[in-house]
């Protein structure tokens, strides 16, 4: 993947560059708006961070202008502001995700990697069936079964494990998941996420011999099958 | 609203109470000036009626005894053929009351003393057509048994007068009318403009500061007062705009070395092992770094809710206080803590949905964090016509009467609380939330317990 950094704090597009980069993607960088603006229209660019307080072009303009454009790359915007109306905002300027300061590079990551398989990952918005291993979802009939066997969830454990289902194989975060499944952007607190997480688990992994459900450390969580 | 209620709405107005006020007080002037002018008018005219009347009786008295009878008829038709009818009338009789001269054709059958004002009607011919017509007259014998009759006439007066007293009606009731239409309708155009003015101030108070009352090209008194309130409104709205440019500056000059802070200490861990000392204390430090984020994110929300400048949608209340129940609960039952929710159907308000959900999320988290394992919290929402009521009571321990209201301020924690884990901010954001929604937020004994209730 071709990723465009555009984030004037060099401290933090530096940390960021190498975060990236030791997970394997290229990485291009832009310490102001309009030079961001180029790179981002050359083409060559598969997605694009970018920082809403930016030197010479505000990144909001950035994403509009890309937009207007017809660029349809996956945009993450980073923004050192308020929250609540910012993130709105950022998103009906073109973003496709939001994500405030300061933040884990594991948050962050996650994201990347959300928006980089969107569509390719299991189960884009059309499929009504997702399947991973011995697990399968209906969409339509809302049926869990797992090796054959029907397994009960409530109506918000089936819409976790979709989420879950159609981003597997890579790192979920709390966050996503609150935002994701529940439409909430704030800071729970405390554990609600794993509280519900572990009901799932007890649900899907409890009478199979291999888990599906992963915790990672310090991370999220994952649904994949283990080697 | 209704016609009616539009109707009777005018009617409550202060103009058209003071405009019918003022046609009552016009319209008993009116009356009254006319009745003094009557009253003039009718001592004047028939003050100088009756002299006439009077020297023509003295006349005729001085006459009767000069003049032989038969001159003294002579002079009688005489004087009746002088006058129009209308004017002055005679008639003698004789005993038999029989006419012996004069213009009236028949002695008036009123049995008033002699020598009194009598009051009469005579048939007269006017035109084609013929008339009563008034006639003051008094009587007088006349020497062997005749008698005489000399009176004037006074209908075209009685025609003054009821011509007046109908004007006089005629002008109280026009200004009557006049001013109940002209109340009416300024009552309405008050109406108008106030329900304007409420309509755009219900918007301003709901957040939205780029409302403007609506000003006329006319210069009356509450033009002049919407121009001065839209000049306040500028002047808010500059001061909120203001607060919020400060608010993001200084949440960027707080992210911004928080961010770098983070990413440095992430940079670093990498050179150490997994669960050295050195990782252990960048661990540390993303700690307090999250800690100051959380920190930061609630003070943020708190003065964002506070300066008002926050976007509002239609939220469904009820949708939102059973998907908390729902996401809470299974946090409950870890520590065998029941959660019972109580959640009427159809509570719309305008609002933050998302500013909404954490003050949910932190009276929800606190009451879970101050029962004791096994204990129990109620979340009820009861929509009435009046509005919708959220409350969330837990049998914890609650707080002491005279602290309820300091809790509410900036990072109270009860010493009693300092062993829960918490930014202290939890209630600091419910109260900012509760005001921006124009809500009542009321902490309350749940015997025992804490019962927390936010009108909508």
């Amino acid at each position: 993947m071709n990723i465009l950094i555009v984030e004037d704090d060099e401290v933090a597009r530096d940390h960021l560059a190498k975060a990236l980069r030791d997970v394997g993607h290229m990485v291009e960088t832009a310490g102001d708006g309009l030079d961001g603006l180029r790179r981002a229209s050359s083409g060559k660019v598969d997605l694009a961070i970018v920082d809403r307080m930016l030197p010479k072009l505000d990144g909001l303009a950035l994403v509009q202008s890309l937009r207007a454009t017809g660029r349809k790359i996956p945009v993450l915007i980073l923004s050192a502001l308020g929250d609540v109306d910012d993130r709105i905002t950022g998103l009906r300027a073109g973003g496709d995700d939001y994500l405030a300061k300061p933040y884990h590079m594991s948050e962050l990551l996650a994201r990347v990697d959300a928006l980089t398989r969107r569509g390719e990952a299991n189960g884009g918005q059309g499929d009504t069936k997702l399947k991973l291993a011995d697990l399968e979802l209906d969409r339509i009939t809302r049926k869990v079964t797992r090796n054959g066997k029907k397994i009960e969830l409530t109506a918000r454990e089936f819409q976790l494990l979709e989420f879950m289902m159609r981003h597997s194989g890579q790192v979920v975060t709390r966050t996503m998941l609150l935002e994701g499944v529940w439409d909430y952007h704030f800071d729970p607190q405390t554990n609600v996420i794993d509280v519900h997480i572990s009901r799932l688990r007890q649900a899907i992994d409890k009478d199979f011999d291999k888990p599906l459900l992963h915790t990672v450390r310090g991370a999220g969580y994952s649904l994949r099958e283990d080697e | 609203m209704s016609l009616d209620q539009r109707f009777l709405g005018v009617l409550g107005t202060s103009p058209f109470r003071i405009a019918i006020a003022y046609s009552i007080a016009f319209a008993c002037g009116a009356a009254a000036l006319l009745l003094v002018v009557d009253f003039a008018v009718s001592r004047v005219v028939d003050g100088s009626t009756d002299n006439l009347i009077e020297a023509e009786v003295q006349g005729l008295r001085e006459q009767v005894l000069v003049l032989s009878r038969s001159d003294f008829i002579e002079l009688i038709e005489q004087r009746s053929q002088d006058q129009d009818v209308r004017g002055a009338v005679y008639l003698m009789v004789d005993p038999q009351l029989r006419p012996v001269a004069g213009n009236v054709p028949a002695w008036p059958k009123i049995s008033a003393d002699e020598g009194k004002w009598i009051q009469f009607k005579v048939a007269v011919p006017y035109g084609d057509e013929i008339r009563e017509h008034e006639m003051r007259a008094r009587r007088f014998p006349l020497p062997g048994g005749y008698r005489m009759l000399v009176g004037h006439d006074v209908q075209e007066r009685q025609d003054v007068k009821s011509l007046m007293m109908r004007g006089l009606i005629a002008a109280v009731l026009l200004t009557l009318l006049l001013g109940l239409g002209g109340g009416f309708w300024m009552g309405r155009r008050i109406l108008a403009q106030a329900g304007a003015i409420s309509a755009v101030a219900t918007q301003i108070m709901r957040g939205d500061l780029s409302q403007r009352l609506p000003v006329r090209e006319a210069d009356d008194e509450l033009n002049t007062l919407s121009r001065e309130i839209n000049g306040m409104l500028d002047k808010i709205e500059q001061l909120t705009l203001g607060m919020r440019t400060v608010l993001d500056s200084a949440a960027h000059d707080l992210r911004t070395p928080l961010n770098r802070l983070q990413a440095t200490a992430e940079s670093a861990m990498g050179q150490f092992e997994v669960s050295s000392p050195g990782r252990r204390v960048l661990e540390r430090v993303t700690s307090e770094v999250d800690h100051m984020r959380s920190t930061l994110d609630a003070l943020l929300r708190i003065a964002l809710a506070e300066t008002g400048t926050v976007a509002r949608e239609p939220v469904d209340l009820s949708e939102l206080v059973n998907s908390m129940v729902e996401l809470y609960a299974p946090v409950g039952e870890e520590r065998g803590i029941k959660i019972d929710s109580e959640v009427e159907a159809g509570a719309q308000i305008q609002g933050s949905r998302q500013l909404l959900a954490q003050a949910l999320a932190n009276l929800l988290d606190n009451a879970i964090k101050y029962t004791q394992d096994g204990g129990h919290i109620r979340v009820q929402l009861r929509n009435s016509m009046g509005g919708s009521e959220v409350i969330v009571a837990d049998n914890g321990p609650g707080i002491p009467a005279d602290k309820r209201e300091v809790v509410l301020g900036r990072r109270v924690r009860l010493d009693e609380a300092r062993k829960f884990p918490g930014s202290g901010l939890g209630l600091s954001l419910v109260a900012a939330v509760t005001k921006l929604h124009g809500a009542k937020l009321l902490l309350e004994d749940a015997e025992p317990g804490l019962r927390v209730s936010l009108k909508f």
